[in-house]
């Protein structure tokens, strides 16, 4: 039955082509290769958001007086509302943690280095953009934890030098959080920001078809010295081992929509005294601890200043760290880019825990 | 060992095609659970809108003048009023004095909060008693066939 | 000689017509006069205020009133012996009694009054005899108030005028000029002791100034809403839950069907002050060292039961509904609709509120019962809360299974992929 179904298409669009990728592509099997999954399941999360995004988008009603209660009504309301919502929210934060686990995997197996240098950048950006994602997305149901965390959060752009004040204006559609800033959010989350990721994510998908999966150093060296790396097919070993790692995140996000149902918590109020416990999302907290805890002043700039830039300064690093390291490409594994990979990794791990447990 | 070492035996070909079975059936059954909750989800729900601005509190004929209904707003009480005249007029229900909820006397034909005795008059003063200030009006309008019509509250 | 008797004849006619008719027919801004003329350029600030004042706003004024109506004088006289010589009528700056004559010249008379402010009343001067003011006055006490140390004298404005000393949120400020000046209540005396000074400093506290401040109810008590403006005096004793009653009526009706109200001295102001008027807090009812019953209770009497009864009864209440709060939110969270569970549990707070009211009664079965109800209701909440759970578990059931399904697959193509054969 498929194969008359391929039989039919073939005659008439002649998949040679498509045939003879799948029959040959193939996989490199080592004691590494499970890390080249994590790809695969943030790209499943990012289909997941995808969908239920657009399921969501059928009764979101993106205005100050309105976006509360619509999410309220698609939670109460709504038939399955609550799951669609629920697997939206856990989801986006798996997307992150999977894309930062995807993130340092590459890192550390130095598969940036030459001729990938390409799919690391655009790597990096799509991560960017799933924080402006995550950025933009929470303060979608106007709740008040979500109004406070973006005022705050919107508040720090304006410690940028020179532009600092435009910036915070741009950002919140005015001088402060109000409908506009949802409206503005909106427009993000739902359009400029998805048209980004597609093509983004295209030339990211493309540049690893391209050129294949990269192999971590020691086994390329072991190569070069004769060593055959066993390889399995793409399609249909490597393939299925994808679907079951999207099974395995599918019911992972299922567990947690079940039994962690995602707040709402109380409507915005933008005169209502500024409730405890503000926080923004946990892939923000490590930041906004650090700016959070730098003293007002250090040797004459303002703190928060020097926090700004200093984080602006580790996102150029990391953006163009194939071009900064290239010593890899020669087989030579940096220790400054392992050191500065774990140190970056326990900072991420140990203020994250240190935001929660001081909020 | 691997499977491919392995003469094909004809216990091999069942234990793979009940595999593919089992395979087969997992995938129909987890997209079963994906398309069910999908479908009932575009389904438009039982209440087509958040109740922010506008809920219809019954039809009209359920309503007999000179009398007063306690209608969900939201999360809040409103209170729908009949006038002795036949007219509807609506108000929060929630008295501005304490926040309990007022109804309506037929016999003063005024709006009466039973907390601390504090009245209002139809058109929401508040005119005697500890309420500082009048109830919030809504609007009322009805809408549908005659004689068959929906009484409609809305903010206005 | 004879032309002087004659302007002098003529003079003291005119300002005597003018005393006795009190005020031209018609209701336009008088213009400027003669007593205007040389005032305004008098050196003493004193002498010029007034001139100043009364032309730049001043209800009589407005109403075509001049200087002499109060003042007597000739104001067409070109010489100032002349224009206050005694013939005119003139009588100076009036003080004291005089003040209350002048004003209740026109003020008493219901029938010029009238023609200029129909709704008013014109028994301010028979209120004023029955003040602390007037009685003060009457026995020869100049500091006391007259009509003039509230209104103003030049420049009176309307009582519904913003600016206006009198207006509600005005008041206050108006009486501590000297009610909150200890020089000048020297000497007063209130149940045998010093008068005190700090009214002003309490009534900032209370509940009502923060109405009339802070969400500018007007209709939040100020200082003559219990003492009386032109009557004012301390409520009697006897008279205070009157007083207070005026507005808490609710309360007053309960209060005075307790035993208490033969008890409590001083009423309300026994447990609730009469000036810092604090809100009330469930605290001040029971028998702990902060409540207020044990000031007079002690365990074993029947009071102190009964406070230990009504206390527990509305604790126990409030612990019910922020229960039955937190379980709707719960379910709620959860993505169940409880919007009339919500209503329900909003009914219950309502019955708190009436049993804080029934309260003044002290009748603890009374309390009981309203309490009852609201129990009763926020039951039936976390009824329909527990139906909710049960319903949310049904979902877990269901989610469960397809969770063993998606398993199930992941089993199954671990399977599968151990059969595939490896890449040749």
């Amino acid at each position: 039955m498929t194969q008359q179904l391929i039989a039919w298409l073939d005659e008439r669009l002649d998949l040679t082509a498509i045939r003879h990728f799948v029959e040959e592509k193939s996989v490199p099997v080592h004691r590494h290769s499970v890390w080249y999954y994590m790809g695969g399941i943030t790209l499943f999360l990012v289909g997941v958001q995808v969908a239920t995004g657009i399921l969501l988008l059928l009764y979101y009603r993106p205005s100050a007086g309105e976006a509360y209660e619509s999410v309220k009504f698609i939670v109460s309301q709504v038939e399955f509302g609550w799951l669609i919502r629920n697997l939206h929210s856990w989801s986006a934060n798996l997307l992150i943690f999977m894309a930062f686990v995807h993130l340092f995997s590459t890192l550390f197996l130095r598969s940036y280095r030459r001729p990938r240098e390409l799919t690391w950048v655009t790597g990096v950006l799509l991560l960017f953009i799933m924080m402006g994602f995550g950025f933009s997305g929470y303060l979608l149901p106007w709740n008040e934890l979500a109004f406070f965390a973006t005022k705050v959060g919107t508040g720090i752009a304006g410690a940028v030098p020179f532009v600092g004040d435009f910036l915070v204006r741009f950002l919140r559609g005015g001088d402060e959080v109000t409908g506009a800033t949802l409206t503005r959010f909106y427009g993000l989350h739902v359009a400029i920001l998805p048209a980004m990721t597609t093509v983004v994510l295209g030339m990211h998908l493309l540049f690893i078809q391209r050129q294949g999966m990269s192999v971590p150093p020691s086994v390329e060296a072991r190569e070069k010295a004769g060593a055959k790396t066993p390889q399995i097919p793409f399609f249909p070993h490597y393939v299925l081992h994808d679907v079951m790692w999207w099974y395995v995140a599918l019911a992972v996000l299922a567990a947690l929509a079940l039994f962690l149902p995602w707040e709402l918590g109380t409507k915005a109020d933008a005169f209502a005294p500024v409730p405890a416990g503000i926080r923004p999302e946990w892939y923000f907290l490590a930041m906004f601890q650090v700016l959070k805890l730098l003293p007002a002043h250090i040797l004459g700039i303002e703190g928060e200043v020097l926090g700004v830039l200093g984080f602006g300064l580790a996102a150029l690093v990391l953006l163009f760290l194939p071009f900064l390291d290239r010593g890899a490409a020669e087989g030579r594994s940096s220790k400054l880019v392992t050191i500065g990979g774990i140190l970056a990794l326990a900072y991420m791990v140990v203020f994250t825990i240190y935001g929660y447990l001081a909020a | 060992m691997s499977a491919s070492d392995r003469p094909s035996g004809p216990g091999t070909i069942q234990r793979r095609s009940f595999l593919d079975i089992v395979l087969g059936l997992g995938f129909v059954s987890t997209a079963a659970s994906f398309l069910y909750p999908l479908w009932r989800y575009l389904n438009p729900p039982a209440t087509v809108e958040a109740a922010t601005n506008s809920v219809i509190a019954g039809k009209a004929a359920e309503f007999r003048p000179n009398s007063g209904a306690i209608v969900k707003f939201g999360s809040k009480p409103a209170i729908l009023i009949r006038m002795p005249d036949g007219q509807f007029r609506a108000y929060s229900a929630i008295c501005t004095h304490l926040d309990c909820t007022v109804q309506y006397k037929g016999d003063t034909s005024q709006i009466w909060c039973a907390c601390h005795n504090g009245l209002y008059d139809l058109a929401g003063n508040n005119v005697s008693g500890p309420p500082p200030r009048p109830l919030d009006a809504f609007a009322v309008n009805l809408r549908g066939e005659p004689g068959q019509e929906e009484v409609v509250i809305s903010r206005t | 000689m004879r032309s002087l008797i004659l302007r002098m004849f003529l003079a003291t006619a005119s300002g005597a017509w003018l005393l006795l008719c009190a005020g031209p027919a018609g209701a336009q801004p008088a213009q400027a006069t003669g007593c205007e003329t040389c005032h305004r350029n008098e050196a003493s600030e004193s002498l010029s205020a007034p001139a100043r004042d009364f032309a730049l706003a001043d209800v009589h004024r407005d109403r075509g009133f001049t200087c002499v109506n109060c003042h007597g004088g000739d104001p067409n006289a070109t010489d100032k012996a002349a224009a206050k010589a005694p013939a005119t009528g003139f009588r100076g700056k009036p003080s004291g009694q005089a003040v209350i004559a002048v004003c209740s010249n026109c003020h008493s008379d219901a029938a010029l009054m009238r023609k200029y402010a129909p709704r008013q009343r014109v028994d301010q001067a028979a209120e004023y005899a029955t003040s602390v003011h007037g009685q003060q006055l009457a026995k020869g006490d100049t500091k006391v108030a007259t009509c003039v140390s509230c209104h103003g004298a030049h420049g009176v404005r309307l009582v519904s005028d913003a600016q206006s000393p009198v207006y509600p949120l005005n008041v206050a400020t108006t009486c501590t000029k000297c009610h909150g000046d200890a020089e000048h209540m020297k000497g007063y005396t209130l149940n045998g002791g010093p008068l005190p000074t700090d009214q002003g400093e309490k009534y900032a506290k209370s509940v009502h100034h923060a109405a009339m401040v802070e969400r500018s109810d007007l209709s939040a008590p100020t200082c003559n809403d219990c003492h009386g403006n032109h009557g004012a005096a301390p409520p009697g004793v006897d008279a205070i839950a009157n007083v207070c009653g005026t507005c808490h009526t609710v309360f007053a009706t309960k209060f005075a069907l307790s035993t208490h109200a033969a008890i409590f001295e001083r009423g309300c102001v026994e447990c609730h002050n009469n000036h810092d008027i604090l809100e009330p807090t469930d605290a001040m009812v029971g028998t702990d060292e902060k409540a207020l019953c044990s000031t007079c209770h002690s365990e074993g009497d029947n009071g102190h039961k009964a406070a230990m009864a009504m206390r527990a009864g509305i604790e126990k209440l409030k612990a019910a509904i922020s229960h039955s709060e937190e379980q709707v939110a719960a379910v709620e969270n959860a993505g169940i609709e409880m919007g009339d569970e919500a209503l329900t549990v909003r009914e219950a707070a309502n019955h708190l509120t009436v049993a804080r009211t029934e309260l003044h009664a002290f009748d603890p079965a009374a309390v009981q019962a309203v309490l009852d109800e609201g129990l009763g209701l926020t039951t039936k909440v976390d009824e329909a809360a527990a139906a909710a759970q049960s319903e949310l578990s049904f979902r877990r059931t269901g989610l469960a299974i397809s969770l063993a399904a998606i398993l199930l697959v992941v089993v199954a193509l671990q399977l599968k992929i151990r059969t595939l054969k490896p890449h040749a």
